[in-house]
């Protein structure tokens, strides 16, 4: 596995294992709830940082260096799939930000924590059909496509960002 | 180098068919998933007893097999292999011959079954072998240039091998019924019921779960070298099993077909155990709990088979059988896999030039799938029951609730269609709406 995929699948592995554990803390919080009830703040404060900080890093390093790659050599229609995913997924997230900083802040109440709760659930699918296919053709593609030199600098210049 | 689930992905929005041409084939198996239980409803009474001939019995079998299995399978398959394979259909126009061809045909043949008409029967069976060969051409026109996965193309090119043996084998049997019969009954039989369950059937359900598992629990695609020796056993077994059919030591070669026939199930199961244990994602939920089932089932019909070549002292014994391998492997496991892919296919669809298309889950109504869940698994129970317990009225009940379930399996595909024409005028509403 090249560096660079390596480090995009841990960011995966990570991101997935924060979605999952709000996504049962969602199924398990009754209807009408408000956030400060069930101790979700710092939940609530860790997926903000995930939208916030990781996936906007994540995001705009793989369409200005991974799918510009993929489409030259040829698998334009995955390149223009997962870019067009990047672009609802940040649709999403721009709704519930506001209703996770809230949350994060102990201060959402019932009617917001259910619109929370939807458009959390909404981009935990979007997100893991999304990996689902840079994990299948994304990341074993990038082997083919950057050489050792390049990957070395991409995978440094990626962690610069971080 | 891509794995095949990847390549699946990759070339999915590319090669997507018009949605009504695979959405034709489901549409129609579901309707002969409800008329498969209502036809053991009529045929309740001679149900345990049954061991051959016309009959509703053997228009039930007919309608699981034919009207549900094989017609879903055309349509996954004409779906999903252009996308594996990233060979294109050369037009929609014989997908759609096929389905003009083989769906009437179904009806025709179920109805001769079932009201004892060999005209009936020879009419929809001519069909029937009519439209599975265009099929068979457009299986092989897809596999022979394939690029990649030589597991599933290996699975694909078993599969056909077995369709066309499968079909000399079903014109016997039908012909046997107008006074031309082709080959020994017994033998037309052995054959014809291997060759589809564990052949056609079966071997097309094992090289699509390599694509299918993988690609939903979120893993890695299991290793080509140990699928090619799954398919290699399991095309073994088959083969031994049809020498045996045609009378060569039977008995050894039976034993030896089923042995390796283990062996190859065994194998996909542990690559499958593999693949969910090693996802990112936990393949959960009862559309796995259908597929994991199915395995138990498919497990359980090789043990039947067994007792079967043994000559075990058990009344029932080649009905279970027929049970296990038919309604507990080949059914649970499609409808398993439907439940996702319905969904999976109309949100890709959906996808298409939208800023943010609805998500698989939006469009799946869960209060019919629940029902559906249920009914069938309580079914299969009620149908066991009644084998044991030779109950006709078991058998009825079990037909109930069976066509229950196939009822609420019907309104989530109908709920789907209606919800993503839905989510189409809403997204055409929004657009025109938009400065």
């Amino acid at each position: 596995m090249s560096q660079v995929s390596h480090a995009l699948d841990t960011e995966h592995r990570a991101s997935l294992e924060l979605l999952g554990r709000l996504e049962q803390a969602l199924a398990r919080a009754p209807r009408g709830a408000s956030a400060g009830d069930h101790g979700f703040d710092r939940l609530a404060g860790a997926f903000v940082r995930l939208v916030e900080q990781d996936i906007a890093r994540h995001f705009e390093f793989e369409e200005a260096e991974l799918f510009t790659r993929m489409a030259a050599a040829g698998d334009s229609g995955i390149a223009a799939l997962l870019q067009e995913e990047h672009e609802a997924i940040r649709e999403v997230a721009a709704e519930i930000l506001p209703l996770a900083r809230a949350a994060a802040a102990g201060t959402l109440d019932g009617a917001g924590f259910e619109q929370f709760r939807r458009g959390t659930l909404e981009m935990v699918e979007r997100q893991v059909g999304h990996i689902q296919k840079e994990t299948m053709a994304l990341l074993p593609l990038l082997d083919d496509l950057l050489d050792e030199d390049t990957d070395r600098e991409l995978a440094f210049a990626y962690a610069a960002t971080g | 180098m891509k794995t095949a689930a990847g390549a699946f992905l990759g070339g999915a929005a590319s090669r997507l068919l018009p949605l009504s041409i695979p959405f034709r084939y489901f549409g129609a198996a579901l309707v002969y998933h409800l008329l498969a239980w209502l036809a053991l409803l009529a045929g309740a009474a001679e149900f345990s007893h049954f061991a051959g001939g016309l009959g509703w019995p053997l228009a039930a079998l007919h309608l699981v097999t034919l009207g549900v299995l094989v017609m879903t399978a055309i349509g996954a398959s004409l779906q999903l292999l252009p996308v594996a394979t990233r060979q294109s259909l050369p037009s929609t126009f014989w997908p759609k011959l096929i389905w003009w061809l083989y769906t009437p045909g179904v009806a025709a043949l179920t109805l001769g079954m079932g009201r004892g008409s060999p005209a009936l029967l020879g009419a929809g069976g001519l069909a029937i072998a009519l439209a599975l060969l265009v099929y068979a051409l457009l299986l092989a026109r897809n596999l022979a240039p394939a690029r990649g996965m030589p597991g599933v193309v290996a699975h694909g090119w078993a599969a056909l091998g077995c369709l066309l043996a499968l079909l000399a084998t079903a014109a016997s049997l039908v012909l046997s019924y107008l006074g031309l019969p082709l080959l020994d009954r017994a033998t037309a039989l052995a054959l014809h019921i291997s060759l589809a369950g564990y052949g056609f059937m079966g071997l097309l359900a094992l090289g699509m779960s390599y694509i299918l598992v993988p690609m939903f629990a979120l893993s890695a695609a299991p290793e080509e070298r140990r699928i090619l020796l799954s398919c290699a056993l399991a095309v073994l077994a088959l083969a031994l099993a049809a020498l045996a059919a045609f009378g060569v030591a039977p008995l050894a070669l039976r034993l030896l077909a089923i042995a390796l026939g283990t062996g190859a199930v065994l194998l996909h199961l542990q690559l499958m155990r593999q693949a969910l244990r090693g996802g990112m994602r936990r393949a959960h939920g009862a559309d796995f709990v259908l597929i994991r089932v199915a395995w138990g089932a498919l497990l359980a019909s090789l043990g039947g088979a067994l007792a079967l070549v043994c000559a075990a002292p058990l009344d029932m014994l080649a009905q279970l059988f027929v049970l296990a391998l038919v309604g507990g492997w080949l059914l649970s496991f499609l409808l398993g896999m439907l439940r996702r892919i319905l969904p999976f296919l109309a949100a890709m669809h959906a996808a298409r030039g939208s800023r943010r298309p609805p998500t698989a889950s939006s469009l799946s109504a869960q209060r019919p799938l629940a029902l559906h869940f249920a009914c069938h698994l309580l079914a299969l129970a009620l149908l066991v029951l009644a084998l044991l317990l030779d109950s006709t009225l078991l058998v009825r009940l079990a037909a109930v609730v069976g066509a229950l379930g196939a009822g609420a399996f019907g309104l989530f595909f109908v709920l789907l269609l209606a919800r993503l024409h839905g989510s189409g005028s809403a997204r055409a509403a929004a657009s025109r709406a938009a400065p």
